[in-house]
């Protein structure tokens, strides 16, 4: 097996780590690679000690404080350790009812993003829920992790909203962009879209050889003997990619994220994220 | 961005009741610090709100409470006396900048070389001081005093007993305010000593002339005071790093203590820096992000402007107790305990790091004291890491000595004199490959060792020295390649 393709999934102890496990799945299947599952440890925010409002220091003050934070540490490490390993264990055994030979798992420690920066060399795609934990408390449309990680990233990213369909038809949001049409070639040759059909769909302004990129990615996809339609619509890209999917019974949309700086899209906001907000279907995002 | 999103949120309750009970400790402290340095207690309030404010965020250690301090009080002592309140505002300033100097240089990393014993020196001076701060409050006054006193540190030790949700020290503030008033006892308040603050601060700039002789006047006071409120600062940083099991950057420290101390000088506050014992209490009363230290500065600013009237009213005694209790909480009591069972190098670094600060009231002049010492012993104690050994070879013509270990100024003696240059013998070999020469005192040893034995008329032969001369880091620069450092694992 081939250690530097893994499908890594990231689940959190919500509802929804079971989609990611299932699409991690499904695409670790079709691509034959190795499925490693990660799940964070949060640290706890607030392990301070319970209600001491004295502000009294006496003697040993320092070493006194240091003894009891760390067994409070050691307490809260150990059982979220094994609460982790439990919850692993689960979607492991999931995991490989679905297919998956041998399923990986890491428990680990630290910030999100850095740890799939160190190790995105070994991973060929990552899936990753686009609301978490917190999504109940905070009705947050999408995860606060979310645009972070994906920016931090240069490898795919497939992203997952509650529940699992095996995707059937698949559509690219194809701009004509550099990112796109790599899109494209990684659509040809990627096992992960064998068989699948496809649908082409050029939205926004219309520039005036629209129609020559969309005819050569198409060329290119049937090249690879993929089912490929097209179409170009112009108007407003969110709208017409809504109603493309829901017309066309899309279950899989594959778009390039976020080109523009995070300055920008602080002001004029995120084509990406509002997309993502909208979109019930899973998602690829390209880098 | 990042400096809001991870740290500021979180816990915002328990960092804000943190807050008010740091605000209520920094008070007395900012009030007897003032009085140490020769100022009204205002300098040192304003001082107090201003550092902290800026620390928290600027400074790079969520949960650490900067303020007005008294080591650095101790160091203004004399500048205040003899040229008064806009020289220490100018030094102020100038502090800050040679901090912020010294972070842009990433100077943190000199922290290396302050042992642990060195720290352990510096922190029961700094107690040990704080508490002598007190004494002229309590020499030669009335049994009130002492009587206040004594009560003071009962509340504040045996209230915690009946309940932990409201900060003793308060308690024992106002109980005692209270009894002065009632009882209409003739006990120093702070309205005695000085003014007050009766309104925000504001922004002046400190009225002294712009010139050479200024500068050689808070020059030096401003560079110990630089080197001191960055060492507390940097010591405490790591105890927060220890007690909150998380890293923080010493070289941004560095800056943010300097903005601090600008700002503070540019609004008619005195110097300051991290506190230990404050920043051990909002630790302990659950604040962790750096709200935590905006609170104590906004709340310790609002309730001097605002009870004003009723802070100038405590009497002093009260606060000579909340002194003494913070006193005791920076002591390490423990090494005291462990005297006997340290090494007696590293006891007696943390013994003369102590007596020094105690002599002079500097405590930079203790901590390069005790890094001197502790530098000393090192050399000494690697010094006797040399071994030489010798047999007679080829049926007694030659005598083959084996040198092994650590060649340098302080063994350089010890090495010579381990050959036997009277021993009549047609030849001596000196292999030296397993030794390292650090230095030109070793090779001109060498050069000393060969000499003497040419004069009695010895061939002498040596091996392997360009492989130990090599350690010579100066000229070779080799401290950086993994075979300098494999070799003495071999010893």
């Amino acid at each position: 097996m081939n250690k530097n393709n893994k499908v890594l999934a990231c689940v959190d102890q919500s509802q929804f780590a079971d989609h990611v496990a299932d699409y991690a799945s499904w695409a670790a299947r079709r691509m034959e690679a190795p499925l490693e599952l990660l799940h964070i440890l949060d640290q706890p925010q607030e392990a301070a000690p319970e209600n001491d409002h004295s502000g009294t220091i006496g003697i040993d003050a320092q070493e006194t404080l240091l003894t009891e934070l760390v067994n409070q540490d050691e307490t809260w490490s150990r059982a979220a350790r094994e609460r982790g390993r439990i919850f692993l264990n689960r979607l492991r055994n999931r995991a490989m009812d679905a297919g998956v030979e041998l399923p990986d798992v890491r428990l680990r420690k630290g910030a999100l993003e850095e740890i799939l920066v160190q190790q995105e060399k070994e991973v060929s795609l990552f899936v990753l829920g686009r609301r978490g934990e917190s999504a109940d408390t905070t009705k947050r449309d999408l995860g606060r992790n979310v645009e972070g990680v994906v920016r931090a990233l240069r490898k795919s990213i497939l992203t997952v909203t509650e529940g699992f369909r095996e995707p059937r038809r698949v559509m690219l949001a194809f701009d004509g962009g550099l990112v796109t049409r790599k899109g494209v070639d990684m659509l040809a040759a990627n096992p992960l879209f064998q068989g699948l059909p496809v649908h082409l769909l050029m939205s926004g302004k219309q520039s005036q050889d629209g129609h020559r990129q969309l005819a050569r990615a198409k060329e290119k996809l049937e090249a690879a003997e993929m089912e490929v339609t097209t179409s170009l619509i112009p108007g407003d890209t969110e709208s017409i990619i809504a109603r493309t999917v829901r017309d066309r019974d899309i279950d899989l949309l594959i778009m390039g994220a976020y080109g523009h700086s995070p300055l920008r899209s602080l002001f004029f906001g995120s084509k990406t994220s509002d997309l993502l907000r909208s979109a019930t279907i899973p998602t690829l995002l390209l880098r | 961005m990042n400096m809001f999103s991870p740290d500021i949120l979180p816990g915002i309750r328990k960092d804000l009741l943190a807050g008010v009970v740091v605000a209520l400790a920094l008070i007395p402290e900012a009030i007897a610090f003032s009085i140490i340095a020769g100022v009204d207690p205002k300098v040192g309030l304003y001082a107090s709100f201003c550092i902290a404010a800026v620390t928290a965020f600027l400074g790079a250690r969520p949960g650490m409470i900067s303020a007005a301090t008294g080591a650095m009080a101790l160091l203004m002592v004399t500048l205040v006396r003899d040229h008064g309140l806009q020289y220490l505002l100018a030094t102020t300033v100038l502090t800050g900048g040679l901090q912020i100097l010294a972070g842009w240089l990433r100077l943190g990393f000199l922290m290396r070389f302050v042992s642990r014993s060195v720290i352990t020196g510096f922190v029961n001076a700094l107690a040990i001081l704080i508490f002598m701060a007190q004494l002229p409050e309590l020499i030669g006054a009335s049994w009130e005093v002492y009587a206040m006193v004594a009560a003071g540190l009962g509340i504040i030790y045996l209230f915690p007993l009946l309940t932990k949700s409201v900060p003793s020290p308060l308690v024992a503030i106002v109980l005692l305010t209270g009894t002065t008033l009632i009882l209409d006892l003739d006990i120093r308040t702070v309205g005695d000593l000085g003014q007050l603050p009766d309104s925000l601060p504001m922004f002046l700039l400190p009225s002294v002339p712009l010139n050479w002789e200024t500068l050689s006047i808070i020059f030096p006071v401003a560079a110990t005071l630089a080197v001191v409120g960055l060492l507390e600062s940097m010591m405490t940083a790591s105890i927060v790093d220890d007690l909150t099991d998380s890293p923080s950057n010493k070289n941004r420290e560095c800056v943010g203590q300097g903005v601090a101390n600008i700002v503070s000088g540019f609004m008619g506050g005195m110097a300051g820096c991290a506190m230990i014992g404050q920043s051990v209490i909002n630790i302990k009363s659950g604040g962790r992000g750096r709200l935590s230290t905006l609170a104590a500065g906004v709340f310790l600013l609002l309730l001097v402007v605002f009870a004003g009237e009723w802070v100038a009213k405590i009497p002093m005694p009260s606060l000579v107790a909340v002194m003494i209790m913070v006193s005791i909480g920076t002591f390490n009591w423990a090494s005291i305990r462990n005297l006997r069972e340290h090494p007696k190098s590293s006891s007696a670094v943390m013994i003369a790091t102590v007596i020094v600060v105690v002599a002079t009231h500097d405590l930079a002049r203790g901590v390069l004291a005790g890094v001197l010492l502790s530098g000393f012993f090192f050399a000494h104690r690697v010094g006797t890491m040399l071994h030489i050994g010798w047999r007679s070879e080829d049926e007694g013509r030659l005598r083959s000595y084996q040198v092994v270990g650590q060649v340098f100024f302080a063994s350089t003696d010890r090495f010579i004199n381990s050959f036997d240059f009277k021993e009549v013998i047609e030849k001596v070999r000196i292999d030296v490959s397993r030794a390292h020469f650090w230095d030109l005192t070793a090779v001109g040893a060498l050069d000393k060792v060969v000499l003497k034995f040419r004069r009695e008329g010895t061939d002498v032969e040596i091996i392997g020295l360009n492989r130990a001369s090599a350690t010579i880091i100066d000229r070779f620069a080799l401290h950086d390649k993994p075979d300098a450092l494999e070799q003495p694992a071999g010893h």
